[in-house]
């Protein structure tokens, strides 16, 4: 799970990273780009940490 | 006489002006010719000060420092009016050179602040460990960033105009997307000899970034105190100070596509972050997040059901004054990345310098009020954290805004790290002995947007920013695409500077080894790691006992 929690966490980057291309508008850049922190958010938080928290010393 | 003194002074001064303008122009510009050498007549300098006039001493300064200390480059010619315009742009690139250099060496004492903040908050018995891991990241991250760091940062960076120009640094790797050139990182510079590296103005600006990368390095160190294994900390820290700064810097100091966000996507004024919010403090606080998940808790810290334990550090004394370190060496981190103090937007140091002081403030009033309403007394440690958040904050917006504002972004910043610090233990779980992950990478990422929101647009360095005419501007302030290309570097520090730290501590992980044994950490990692204790001549009280 770790590496899909690092693959969603980077796929944000991307999405942000490609409102450059995508999205003329500000407006529109705002919303991937705010789109894409959310992404990196649920990979990093929703993904990585319960992921690790399962092999740290407290929960063996 | 007098009247021709005012001609030749007047003339000075219109030349220096041009000359000033000259010093913002491309890299890559041929030198304005050398204005002609008219010569100053013996006349002209009959009012100097002679030696004579000296036999007496000078109590009161007024006959030191006059037209005889003026350099002539060729002596039977005397004096002459290039001579005179030398000296003033030697006089400015040398105000610049000094305030930079101070301003660095006032950064590098801030290693001491954070190893006696660190080494207060963790237990005696891993006192001298905290302290070696603070010691030994100077010159690990140093030499980490002389080989590879420099070079991938600064090669691209083109001339910087206040430190007389720097067009050596002139090599930026690029891929071209979306129709523009995207920078990916530098490529000149390495052991600082390299395609003529070796210049003083190169030396000034590796001397001044290497300390903010060691800044960056430090912050990791306060997460994974306590349990981290020293080998696994030098080669993490090794890769910290040659790849995962450098990169990122380069993106937003070196001439990268953050930078180039304005001039090629038209977002503002590109990322702007004047002193490293973003990128010194948020990128060692996400790598400490990072290191903090592969690592794990330390053995004590949370019940079997996941409810915390406090461990208490050691000495909160070094833990206060660590913090006053840290906020007199932040009178260089902020104000000195003017790097200058003549010409361009250089007397905007004094700005920078009270809207760092103000944020400081705040910091501590918000969260020492946010800790006593909330636990009916105000917490030391956390009122030293609220104070370094406000700091942090304010790194970023700091060149930027007003000190209204930046008494508002401090106070948010002291109330935010307190609530960051409890979602890191509570929610996420994740122990941080010292509270860097909010202090640094949770009020980093608030400076950035910070910057998006609140710079007024009254701050000129020079008549452009990143290649954008104009003043950085806010959303507050009317330009919602400065706010936007903030939340990209946000995006960035999130989406790839995690990963790329997580990934890469992973294989310390797996080749090394992050973490000491369980035998080691209920020791105290002085004896195990290190061979001796901090506090040889105390006896150590037993370990209390912590809820199951």
């Amino acid at each position: 799970m770790t590496f899909v929690g690092l693959a969603v966490a980077f796929l944000g980057f991307m999405i942000a990273f490609s409102s450059l291309g995508l999205a003329e508008s500000t407006g529109a850049r705002m919303g991937l780009v705010l789109a894409g922190i959310m992404v990196t958010l649920v990979g990093i938080m929703g993904v990585i940490v319960p992921a690790y928290q399962k092999t740290w010393i407290w929960k063996r | 006489m007098t009247k021709k003194l005012v001609f030749v002074f007047a003339v000075v001064l219109c030349l220096a002006r041009a000359g000033t303008v000259h010093a913002q122009a491309p890299a890559d510009a041929a030198p304005a010719a050398a204005p002609a050498a008219a010569a100053i007549s013996a006349e002209d300098l009959k009012a100097a000060v002679k030696a004579t006039d000296r036999a007496n001493g000078d109590p009161d300064g007024s006959l030191t420092g006059t037209a005889n200390d003026i350099a002539i480059s060729d002596a039977k010619a005397g004096l002459t009016l290039t001579d005179v315009l030398n000296q003033i742009g030697a006089n400015r690139i040398g105000v610049n050179f000094a305030w930079t250099l101070l301003c660095g060496f006032l950064i590098m004492f801030m290693q001491a602040g954070f190893a006696v903040v660190e080494a207060g908050l963790c237990r005696a018995k891993n006192a001298n460990h905290t302290m070696m891991m603070n010691f030994m990241v100077y010159g690990v991250g140093m030499l980490a960033y002389f080989l590879i760091g420099f070079p991938l940062q600064m090669g691209g960076a083109g001339a910087i105009a206040n430190l007389g120009g720097t067009p050596v640094l002139n090599s930026e790797f690029t891929i071209h997307l979306f129709g523009k050139d995207i920078g990916l990182f530098g490529n000149t510079g390495y052991l600082l000899m390299h395609h003529g590296t070796y210049d003083v103005a190169v030396m000034v600006i590796f001397l001044f970034q290497m300390v903010f990368m060691d800044t960056t390095t430090t912050i990791v160190t306060g997460t994974c105190c306590e349990r981290w294994k020293y080998s696994a900390f030098m080669v993490s820290t090794m890769f910290l100070g040659a790849f995962t700064y450098p990169i990122f810097a380069n993106w937003a100091w070196g001439g990268g596509w953050l930078a180039m966000l304005g001039s090629n996507f038209g977002l503002g004024h590109g990322y702007a972050d004047f002193a490293g919010s973003g990128v010194v403090h948020s990128v060692g606080g996400i790598t400490a997040l990072a290191c903090a998940l592969i690592l794990g808790p330390r053995i004590g810290k949370f019940t079997r059901d996941g409810k915390p334990n406090a461990i208490p550090g050691h000495d909160i004394m070094w833990v206060l004054t660590g913090c006053f370190i840290l906020a007199f060496g932040w009178f260089g981190f902020n104000p000195g990345s003017t790097l200058a103090l003549s010409g361009n937007g250089g007397l905007r140091a004094a700005s920078v310098a009270v809207n760092t002081m103000l944020a400081g403030m705040t910091g501590s009033f918000g969260g020492i009020l946010y800790m006593w309403i909330r636990y009916g007394k105000p917490d030391a440690s956390m009122s030293g954290n609220a104070f370094l958040a406000g700091l942090v904050a304010i790194t970023a917006p700091s060149g930027f805004v007003n000190p209204v504002a930046s008494a508002i972004i401090g106070l948010i910043a002291g109330v935010l790290v307190c609530v960051s610090c409890e979602f890191v233990e509570r929610v996420l779980k994740v122990d941080d002995p010292v509270g860097a992950i909010s202090v640094h990478g949770t009020n980093g990422i608030w400076g950035v947007i910070a910057v998006g929101l609140f710079s007024d647009g009254r701050s000129n360095y020079g008549g452009s920013w990143n290649g954008v005419a104009g003043n950085v501007t806010g959303l507050f302030y009317g330009d919602a695409g400065q706010f936007v290309a903030q939340l990209m570097g946000v995006a960035t520090l999130l989406g790839f500077v995690f990963v790329m730290s997580f990934v890469f501590n992973l294989f310390v992980d797996w080749f090394v080894g992050q973490r000491v044994s369980a035998k080691s950490e209920l020791a105290g990692l002085d004896v195990p790691e290190m061979g001796a204790v901090a506090y040889p001549d105390f006896v150590l009280r037993p370990e209390p006992a912590m809820a199951d």
